[in-house]
This record gives structure tokens, C-alpha cells and sequence, in this order.
């Protein structure tokens, strides 16, 4: 007598070809997809996709593509036509003690404003979480500065450090602090101050969001255990706020680095790269080689040097989203 | 009909709409003149009565005076440039090599130019024989007064020597609160080099000499650098400040000098707020000088008129030349440039104004001007930041006028070499 599990076994099987063969003998449709289901939707999926890529091509990747080219080339206001030169363009750029300086000054200027605006949005966010009368206005307050166009907000920053009529400057001297208006924008210092506080108050809102956001879901009982413990608001700020609100502070930082280093019609408002060259970021490099001195050539080559700057924040930027951190 | 087909339909229907639209001028004019609020009037005025003379429509294209030269130089990488723009006379050389700008000695004949336009104005147009520009407004930048100011400070007469303008200028200091007693362009490296290259030739220096030659480290340029300086130091120039500043500042009596062209008058009508009246404020003078006996300085200035058209190749009765034709006429020429407040071109209309007040002074005020020795080159914009830069470094403290001067030398020497190879 055969093993009662081994019967089985062989009724399984064998009903598992029957249906094997049932299915065979269906009819299929001329038009059914030989992919599948999976199939059709990745095409419906690429089709929709297709604007995007077009937008994307035409906008981004076919400038970008031809800056990339044109770093390769020598092209000047007095030539009609560009002529190839190879890597010439980043030799020149490697005995150039402006393009160093900008980059130099790039990495000042988005030090102090990334640091600047995650201080700023994370203690703003802080008092924006307490209960108090007029919250809501008060937050919705705080988003003025990122609806305001950033080229205003640039002149109303400037007429505040202005040498001549500017609020500063009437404020101390109505102290009786200084004498004389202070020529705030005329001084390297004074006029990288101006540009970042700039900066700074126009990113304070988008920080303070993303803090908010992440406040929100911080656990009450746990802050509130801690007080009892006897915690005061640094301990409370150090060992429960700041580690729930790590992944946020990542993405806020990357974000800022990467907005900073792009960061170019405030400066260029505000000081237009000056004094002499004391707020040039890279940016305005680009600009001022390929529209002030007219060389297409060298200012994409500088252009391609400012991506690369780019990208080590924007992969690990992408690299957060795709792990879902 | 299906919706395909309406699609088609209502795409057919824009086009032609759309085309209809681009079609709609004869002609475009790009113009910085346009863009300033002063001027804007006066220029439609122009255009308006060209339209009821020729028939033919003129599509004002306004931008901003500095943003003119980057406009028209990326309008020439896109080939979408405009049929007449106009010009400052320095920015010429930067332009000469597009392969569509018309030489207008083939379209009217050299001959007929110059009998129509004064010398020194149709000189403006000229690069190496070729008449690359008509020549719209001439003039000369030289130094201005307020009047006012100077009776609030004490000083009956304008100064003539470096001293007695450096006098003035404490006076002026020390008596008008809150004011900036020479508005020296400190901001702007278009606006400092004007300030920069007319102290130069004060003090008998020269940047680039005719043969394209850097000569600014001399111990001349480093006295005019110095003279500059000791002004800021002295608290009788002031830190950002650029042209329209200084405009601004005299016309609302803060200020009691600064050099500009003679449409300064135009200007400072608007921004007083006074209109005509302020007119008896306005003093053209001549540049202080070192000594006495020296002659005054001025640098010649002007707005030019470019056409550009395919492989630079024009006809007299196409529409852009028959706006030049227009546009140089006496009929504008005795009357576009006197609301400006500048010279006109042409000799015959020269003759017809001949007995404005204003202009006269300026023009003996001025004497006779110079040509801007930067604006000469290809690579003006460049050798214009260039000097602006270090300029601005020492008169802001950060490097002394000696350094500035010897970096000045050196950078300008590597761009008018570049400059050479790419020619």
C-alpha cells in the first residue's frame, strides 16, 4: 500500500498538468500583449513621461550639453564662429587667480548661509511650535519673504545697508553710534554680510517648513517625560528634538548647500559681485566672463566646473530620496 | 468635423495670426533711450512721425543702457537681431566684427555722409574705413555744477585748478550737510573708468596709447589714481555712487560736481522735479587743471545708430534705411537732440542750433574732446573692468594706488594681447 501522502502528491501533480494543458488549449486573441499587463503599463508609463523628457531636453540637457561643448572652444565677442581648443579653457582656469578667488568666495558664502538659515528656520520652527495667540498669523507671516520676488527683496536689503539713505545707518546714527553713514556695501566684509542675511531671510520660511513638518510628529509624552526628569531646553533641544529631526536637518542641509551654490540674482542685485570682486561667487563668474567680458568659452568651462561643484550635494540628495531617508 | 480636425484648424488659424503679428512692423529699433523714463516720450514723438511720414511702423525695442550690449550680443548668437539699434560710441569696436552690420558707405556713399555730417561726429561711426554707425546725438563728457550748491558753500566762481577745485570741494563739505560734494563714480566699472580716464589726463597720463600700447604705469596715472583717493579719504567723494546717483544727487542739491554728458540737463530737469527751472542751476564747466595754463580735458560721447541686416547687405529704401534717412534729418536733428540736451550731427542742423545757450556753453566749457582711449578696442569691456576693478580696490583702501596701478598695467597688457591673437 503506498504511502498515503505519496498519493497525494501524485493527485497534485497531476492535476496540476491537466490545468497545464486546459490553459494551452485556450483561445488567445490576436491583439492580446505578448508582455502583459506589466508591459502595457510601462509603455502608458514612458508616454506619459514623454513631455517631461522633452521639457527636460530642451530646457536643461541641450543647454547644458552645449555649455559642456562650448567649454572646448575659444569663442569671443570678436569671432564669429567658435574654434575648438581643446582643454585650454581649464589650463587657464588653473592659473586664474579670479576663478580660484570665486570659488574660494562660493564656499564662504554658502558656508555662512546654509549655517545661517538651518540656525535661523530651526529656531524659528521652534517658536512657530508653541501655542500661543496669533500663531497662525505669525506663520503665515513668515512665509513673506519666500513669496516676494528674490530681486526685491535684494533692493529693500540694499536701501537697508544703502551709504546714503539707507535704515541702518539712520538707525545707529539716530543711536548716536557712528558719526558718519557707513558705506556698509563699499567693504568686503559688510558687503558679504549683506548678501547672506539676504539669503538667509529669504530661505528662513522654506527651512522653517520643513522643521515644522518635522516637529509636528515629535512625540509630546517623550519631551514631556523628560521635563520631569528634570531636563532643561538645551538638554531637551540636544537628546529629543535634534536626533527626531536628523533625516529632516539632511535633507535641509543638502537642499541649502545645493540652493546656495546656485544662488545668484540676490548677490548680483545687491553688490553685482563687488566690491571689486568680494561677492563673486561662481555664479556671477559666469556671468560677468561671458556678459561683461565676453567669453563664451572660458565662462562654460567655469560653468562646467561650477556643476561639478553641484554634484556631490545633489547625489547624495538623490541618493536620500531614493533610500527613502 | 472631429476634434482633430478642429485642432488643426484652430493651429492654422494661430499661425496666421501669429505670423500676421511678427509682420506687424516694418522695422525694429533697439534703443536705450527708450528705456529711460526722461527720454521715452521724445523718442515715441520720433517714431510716431516717421510712421506718418514714410507709412512704415518702427517695433520700439527698450532696454536698459547697461543692458544694451549684452541684448545685441546675444541677439547675434540667436540671429535675432534687430534692424537699427542704437549705440553708445564706445561700444562700436566691441560690435565691429558681426558679419551683419551694415557698412553704410555702401547704402548712401561716402561722399554724400560727409557732406551731410559734421566731422567729428561721423569720426564716431568709423572703424577702418567702414562706416559702421551713423551717428545719432554728439557731445562731450565734461564736468557739471549746481550752482545752487556752490552759492550754499560759499564759491562764486568755478574752480579751474586742481586746488582750487580741491578748496570747492571742502567748502562745499563743510558748509551743505549730508551732501557729497563731488560725485565721483565709485560703483559702476563703465562709470569709473569716464571718472578715472579724465583725471588721467589731468594729470597728463595716458592708459593705452595709439598704438594700443598699455602705458598706464607711469608716475602720472599713479598721481591721478592718488588725486582720487585722497578725495574719498577727505570724505569729498563718497563710495557707491554711479552715474545715476550722482545725477540724482546734484539735481536734489546734494551734490555740487560730477562729470557728464551734456544731455545731463534732460536728467536733472526730470530728477529735481523742477522741470525747466532747474535749468538756471546747471553749470557746464570746464575740468579743473593742474596748472593754470593748461587746457581743459573732455571725452567725446555720443549715441550711434547701427544697422544690421543679412550679410550686411542693405538697400536706401529699405525700411531701416529709410528710418536713418529719417532720423537724420533736420526736421529731427534741430529738435530730437536739443530735448535731449546734446549736439546734433549734421552740419546743416549744427548751423540751426548754433544760438542755443545751453549748448554753446557746454561746448566751449568742454573745449575741444577726446577719444575715449579704452572704448577704441575690441576688448573695451573688458579693459573697462579691468580698470574699474582696481580702481574701485584702491579707492576703497583695499590696495594702495601704486599696487592698483602696476596690476592695472599688467592685466590690461594680457587682454590687449588676447585680444590681438583673436583678431
Amino acid at each position: 500500500m503506498p504511502h498515503r501522502r505519496g498519493i497525494y502528491l501524485e493527485q497534485e501533480i497531476a492535476s496540476m498538468a491537466v490545468i497545464e494543458n486546459n490553459t494551452l488549449a485556450y483561445p488567445v486573441s490576436p491583439h492580446a500583449n505578448r508582455g502583459g499587463l506589466k508591459a502595457g503599463q510601462n509603455r502608458i508609463g514612458l508616454l506619459l513621461l514623454l513631455p517631461a523628457a522633452v521639457a527636460f531636453a530642451a530646457v536643461i540637457l541641450y543647454p547644458f550639453l552645449s555649455a559642456l561643448g562650448l567649454s572646448l572652444f575659444e569663442y569671443t565677442v570678436e569671432m564669429m564662429e567658435p574654434r575648438f581648443i581643446g582643454f585650454e579653457n581649464f589650463v587657464k582656469i588653473a592659473s586664474d587667480p579670479d576663478v580660484w578667488a570665486a570659488f574660494w568666495t562660493t564656499a564662504i558664502y554658502v558656508a555662512l548661509t546654509t549655517t545661517g538659515t538651518l540656525v535661523a528656520g530651526l529656531g524659528w520652527a521652534l517658536i512657530m511650535n508653541q501655542p500661543f495667540a496669533g500663531r497662525a498669523v505669525l506663520r503665515s507671516l513668515s512665509l513673506l519673504p519666500w513669496v516676494l520676488p528674490s530681486t526685491v527683496s535684494a533692493f529693500i536689503w540694499g536701501w537697508i545697508f544703502n551709504s546714503r539713505y539707507g535704515v541702518l545707518n539712520a538707525f545707529l546714527m539716530e543711536l548716536g553710534l557712528i558719526d558718519y553713514p557707513q558705506a556698509w556695501l563699499s567693504t568686503p566684509e559688510g558687503a558679504m554680510l549683506a548678501v547672506v542675511l539676504t539669503k538667509i531671510w529669504l530661505s528662513i520660511p522654506l527651512f522653517m517648513s520643513f522643521f515644522l513638518a518635522g516637529l509636528q510628529n515629535l512625540d509630546k509624552e517623550q519631551i514631556d517625560a523628560a521635563r520631569v526628569d528634570g531636563a532643561g531646553n538645551w538638554a531637551v533641544l540636544r537628546d529629543h528634538i535634534l536626533p527626531h529631526l536628523r533625516p529632516v536637518l539632511m535633507i535641509v542641509v543638502v537642499l541649502g548647500v545645493i540652493g546656495n551654490l546656485q544662488q545668484f540674482d540676490t548677490i548680483y542685485a545687491l553688490t553685482g559681485g563687488g566690491p571689486v570682486r568680494a561677492t563673486t561667487v561662481l555664479s556671477v563668474e559666469v556671468y560677468r566672463r561671458a556678459f561683461e567680458q565676453w567669453d563664451i568659452g572660458f565662462a562654460s568651462a567655469v560653468g562646467v566646473l561650477w556643476v561639478a561643484a553641484l554634484l556631490p550635494p545633489a547625489f547624495l540628495y538623490l541618493r536620500m530620496l531614493v533610500k527613502g531617508n | 468635423m472631429n476634434t482633430f480636425t478642429r485642432l488643426i484648424g484652430t493651429a492654422a488659424v494661430a499661425l496666421t495670426l501669429g505670423s500676421g503679428a511678427a509682420k506687424a512692423a516694418d522695422l525694429s529699433f533697439m534703443s536705450f533711450t527708450y528705456a529711460e523714463e526722461a527720454n521715452k516720450a521724445i523718442v515715441q514723438g520720433v517714431l510716431d512721425n516717421f510712421q506718418k511720414a514714410e507709412k512704415l511702423t518702427v517695433e520700439p525695442l527698450g532696454f536698459a543702457w547697461g543692458d544694451m550690449q549684452k541684448n545685441i550680443f546675444l541677439r547675434a548668437r540667436s540671429k535675432t537681431l534687430p534692424d537699427i539699434a542704437q549705440l553708445s560710441e564706445r561700444w562700436l569696436p566691441t560690435f565691429a566684427s558681426l558679419d551683419n552690420l551694415v557698412d553704410l558707405n555702401t547704402v548712401y556713399g561716402k561722399d554724400k555722409l560727409e557732406a551731410a555730417f559734421a566731422p567729428d561726429a561721423l569720426a564716431m561711426g568709423n572703424i577702418n574705413g567702414k562706416q559702421l554707425a551713423l551717428p545719432l546725438l554728439s557731445g562731450s563728457i565734461g564736468m557739471v555744477a549746481n550752482k545752487e550748491v556752490l552759492a550754499k558753500a560759499g564759491i562764486n566762481d568755478a574752480p579751474k585748478t586742481v586746488d582750487d577745485f580741491k578748496k570747492a570741494l571742502v567748502a562745499v563739505r563743510d558748509k551743505v550737510p549730508n551732501s557729497v560734494p563731488y560725485s565721483m563714480a565709485t560703483k559702476n566699472n563703465g562709470s569709473i573708468l569716464i571718472d578715472f580716464m579724465v583725471w588721467n589726463w589731468v594729470h597728463g597720463g595716458r592708459i593705452i596709447d595709439d598704438a594700443g600700447k598699455v602705458v598706464v604705469d607711469s608716475q602720472k596715472s599713479r598721481d591721478a589714481l592718488t588725486f582720487m583717493v585722497g578725495l574719498m579719504k577727505d570724505r569729498l567723494a563718497a563710495p557707491e555712487i554711479d552715474r545715476p546717483d550722482s545725477r540724482r544727487l546734484l539735481a536734489q542739491g546734494a551734490s555740487a560736481f560730477y562729470l557728464d554728458a551734456p544731455q545731463t540737463r534732460t536728467f536733472l530737469r526730470d530728477f529735481s522735479g523742477k522741470g525747466q527751472a532747474f535749468d538756471a542751476n546747471v553749470l557746464p564747466m570746464p575740468t579743473p587743471v593742474l596748472k593754470a595754463s593748461d587746457k581743459p580735458v573732455s571725452v567725446q560721447w555720443g549715441h550711434l545708430l547701427v544697422q544690421f541686416a543679412a550679410g550686411g547687405k542693405a538697400k536706401a529704401d529699405d525700411p531701416a534705411d529709410k528710418f536713418l534717412t529719417y532720423i537724420i534729418s533736420d526736421k529731427v536733428q534741430t529738435d530730437l537732440p536739443l530735448k535731449m540736451s546734446a549736439l546734433p550731427v549734421t552740419k546743416s542742423a549744427r548751423a540751426a542750433v548754433a544760438e542755443d545757450a545751453y549748448l554753446k556753453n557746454w561746448s566751449a566749457a568742454t573745449g575741444d574732446a577726446r577719444r575715449n582711449e579704452v572704448g577704441i578696442w575690441s576688448n573695451a569691456a573688458d579693459l573697462t573692468n579691468i580698470i574699474g576693478e582696481e580702481v574701485q580696490g584702491a579707492l576703497l583702501g583695499q590696495k594702495s594706488a601704486d599696487d592698483a596701478i602696476k596690476s592695472m598695467q599688467a592685466r590690461l597688457t594680457t587682454s590687449m594681447e588676447k585680444a590681438k591673437k583673436s583678431e
